[in-house]
């Protein structure tokens, strides 16, 4: 199966995240970017980055920081924390 | 459908689970002994009854539910018998009262007492605030939600999300503070943080962020809508190094920098009357010239510590320019952590999210002083606050207070009571005792406050809220300058109840944490010291530097000379002989014959003059006074006596306080007839240090070996032994 497939995350709390960072209740899917959620900027990016880190308890590198695009990213990222 | 979601989709065998489940609480004696399976156990999927079963299995083996498990099935949402409570901390009290109650509106009122304890307990565990303000905001207690939330927050990240809207609303309700914010590199995120910790103190912060980059510019043209203007410095945005440039040049032009900075914050304080809030830069997380780091030009701290003085002096000059320190405001965040890398390359974000909540927490604190001003009055509890025991239960002698453990702890909170009263505050006693109570200073040897230390004093048997308001009258100041410190979580309950205006501080339980406590308790800072108070200190150090140049190279006869030693001898007396005794009990090094005499022993040696003795000494010196520390007891059959022990506490040694003080016993022994004295050294595995006493003094060796040496002192015909460095004085 296509790990991006279009309508089940595989972290479901990724949903409460995006209500509270960026006040975005639509869909969430995989493919889900900044182009689409108006409040994701380099500013709040940072907030993102941050309540990833605490819900997870992981650290994100400078690297991983970059590579979160879009949703999928986010998700590929924590797979590889083992989360 | 990938394999994990259909792993999650497939219907789990709830009746295995619940089978498992049963056997466990069956054998829950056995598991809570060795602490397994039941840890394990997701509570909340198990029924009331089941937890009813639990409990009573427990209580058949006369096993005490631990407080783990307690905990366990309170974040659950079960009940716990109201026997329990004793061994919870407040805040699972508090779980456990909603849990039974279920929101009852009465459970609401209860429950608003406890709260103003909640929000101050700084020990209020991160998940159990987090249910409570959880379950708050379920049932719609959307104040007490808020109020829990905010004041928890800075130790709890994340709890603010458990309000939900009314967080909001609540915020929107307080009186707004507009807060200019410029900084040396981005200041965003703390302008996020600074909405919470003003909450917290009751503020709305309307935040206006000056365009990045634009520090000193700001700062010489202030913006005049601004209630109160906040400065964000870190060492990287203010002052990048260029390693380029020769050592010397960059500090050269580091020095401008910070000279800049200086000129332009008394720019400020000429054309604004704002306050303006500045923080110290923090100790650097790495050196850049290792261990020179603090000393030579290349290093950071250096750096550091040049900036921090400019910034410092400069607002001794002003009277409306604040330091937050960042080093203590950053204190409980180890130094790595205070800045996340990434987020400096990322977008110049100087502090770690930690760190920001920390410094805006220091912001909101020093803005919270700045607006209601610090307090006036420090009102303090008698019976296990200043003293350990109980004045009227246990008498004046023995209460706990003195050089030694554990009133030790309690001498050292008056310490931080005389500090408060010479930085200003008024000292109020506030005690449930017979007006006597307040005599214990006087009678007891080891207190440090003195009854006319206290302005004002209410000691009685009435309620405190009560005597706090006549005392507030009678000094003629507003119950919101006082600061009310008590043991008992009961009376400061009551205090806040009733008379909510008085800031009352969760004191720790255990005393010897309360003096650093009090030291950190931010309300009771001084923005300014009075013109009188940096006056006398300016004096003193100026006589101090006088003294130094005196000196010049001091050596160690001088530094003996300079401590202005005054030992007191005495008889031991029924008010001294429970120290004598405890010495007599641990001193293990200057002790010479280690003879471990008991009250007993000692009674019947000073009942009788004619046969023996026993003498004690205190000693001060121009530092303090540091207690009964020298001891001696001798036995006398007509004109010969034997030192039976002779010991020192070793917080004294090495100053001649022994020399003079066997010059004292020779003396009194020559006024009561004696003509010889004899001693003996024992030696024992800890006391070499005073193998040699007697020699040192100038005894002569009477036989024995090793172990066992016995000296003679002729009186009369040797010169006894005394110490320049000693001014005795005899006390009846």
């Amino acid at each position: 199966m296509d790990a991006r497939s279009p309508t089940v995350l595989s972290y479901p709390e990724l949903v409460a995240i995006f209500a509270d960072i960026f006040q975005y209740t639509d869909t969430l899917t995989a493919e889900t970017s900044p182009d689409d959620v108006a409040t994701w900027d380099s500013l709040q990016h940072i907030a993102l980055i941050r309540t990833l880190e605490m819900t997870y308890s992981i650290r994100l590198s400078m690297d991983e920081m970059m590579e979160i695009r879009s949703v999928g990213d986010i998700e590929n990222v924590l797979r590889r924390h083992g989360v | 459908m990938s394999a994990r979601a259909n792993a999650l989709s497939m219907p789990v065998d709830d009746t295995a689970i619940e089978k498992l489940v049963d056997e466990a609480i069956a054998a829950a004696p056995d598991c809570l002994r060795r602490r397994i399976i039941l840890p394990a156990i997701d509570w909340s999927e198990v029924s009331p009854s089941k937890v009813a079963v639990l409990l009573s299995t427990l209580a058949q083996s006369r096993l005490a539910v631990p407080r783990w498990l307690s905990k366990l099935l309170l974040l659950a949402g079960h009940a716990l018998p109201e026997d329990v409570e004793p061994t919870l901390t407040p805040g699972l009290v508090a779980l456990n009262r909603i849990n039974c109650a279920g929101g009852a509106s009465q459970q609401r009122e209860a429950l608003s007492g406890m709260l103003p304890g909640l929000c101050a307990d700084e020990q209020l565990e991160g998940d159990v605030a987090t249910i409570l303000v959880q379950k708050f905001a379920a049932l719609g207690w959307d104040a007490e939600a808020a109020r829990l939330a905010l004041a928890q927050q800075h130790r709890v990240p994340g709890i603010l999300k458990r309000v939900g809207k009314a967080l909001g609303a609540h915020i929107e309700r307080l009186p707004n503070v507009r807060l200019r914010l410029t900084g040396s590199s981005t200041t965003q995120t703390l302008a996020d943080e600074f909405k919470p910790a003003f909450a917290a103190k009751g503020w709305r912060a309307d935040v206006m962020q000056a365009d990045f980059g634009t520090m000193l510019a700001d700062l010489m043209r202030p913006a005049e809508d601004a209630d109160a203007h906040i400065v964000l410095l870190d060492l990287e945005g203010f002052a990048a190094q260029d390693w380029r440039r020769p050592a010397a040049d960059a500090f050269a032009l580091l020095t401008e920098r910070a000279n800049n900075l200086a000129a332009a914050l008394r720019e400020f304080s000429t054309r604004s009357q704002a306050p303006l809030l500045i923080n110290t830069i923090p100790v650097p997380a790495a050196p850049t010239a290792g261990f020179l780091d603090r000393s030579h030009t290349m290093g950071l701290r250096r750096a550091v510590d040049l900036i921090n003085r400019h910034i410092l002096d400069t607002a001794d000059q002003s009277n409306h320019i604040i330091v937050i320190d960042a080093d203590q405001a950053l204190a409980d965040l180890p130094v790595r952590e205070q800045s996340d890398s990434k987020l400096w390359y990322y977008g110049r974000i100087a502090y770690s999210a930690d760190a920001a909540r920390m410094l805006a927490r220091a912001f909101a604190d020093a803005w919270s002083v700045l607006k209601c001003g610090p307090a006036k009055v420090l009102a303090v509890d008698f019976d296990n606050t200043l003293w350990g025991g109980v004045y009227g239960d246990d008498g004046v002698e023995a209460l706990a207070c003195g050089e030694d453990f554990p009133g030790n702890a309690f001498r050292a909170l008056q310490a931080e009571c005389l500090r408060l009263r010479q930085q200003g505050l008024l000292l109020v006693a506030l005690s449930k005792n017979n007006p006597d109570a307040i005599t214990a200073f006087q009678r007891h040897a080891g207190m440090l406050l003195q009854p006319d230390d206290f302005a004002a004093s209410a000691i009685n048997w009435e309620p405190k809220p009560e005597n706090i308001r006549r005392v507030a009258a009678e000094l003629n100041l507003g119950l919101e300058s006082f600061v009310f410190l008590d043991d008992s979580p009961h009376e400061r309950e009551a205090m806040r109840r009733l008379c909510p205006e008085v800031s009352v501080p969760e004191m720790p339980a255990d005393p010897a944490e309360r003096p650093l406590w009090l030291r950190r308790l931010t309300s009771t800072w001084p923005l300014r010291l009075t013109a009188e108070d940096e006056t006398r200190a300016a004096l003193y150090a100026a006589r101090r530097e006088a003294q130094n140049a005196k000196a010049g190279a001091v050596n160690f006869e001088d530094y003996l000379n300079g401590l202005e030693q005054r030992l007191a001898v005495s008889l031991v007396s029924k008010k001294t002989l429970p120290r004598v005794v405890q010495m007599h009990q641990r001193t293990n090094q200057f002790n010479l014959t280690t003879l471990r005499s008991t009250e007993a022993d000692i009674s019947a040696l000073i009942e009788s003059e004619a046969r023996g003795m026993a003498l004690v000494g205190r000693v001060r010196d121009k530092f303090g006074d540091h207690g009964l520390v020298v001891t001696a007891t001798v036995e006398i059959t007509g004109t010969e006596a034997v030192v039976q022990s002779l010991l020192m506490s070793c917080r004294v040694i090495g100053r001649e306080i022994e020399r003079a003080f066997l010059g004292a016993l020779i003396e009194e022994l020559k006024r009561r007839g004696v003509t010889r004295v004899s001693g003996d050294y024992i030696a024992t595995r800890k006391n070499a240090m005073v193998k040699d006493f007697y020699a040192s003094c100038g005894w002569q060796p009477a036989g024995g070996d090793e172990a066992r040496s016995g000296w003679v002192f002729n009186i009369g015909d040797m010169e006894s032994p005394q110490s320049r460095f000693v001014a005795l004085d005899w006390e009846a």
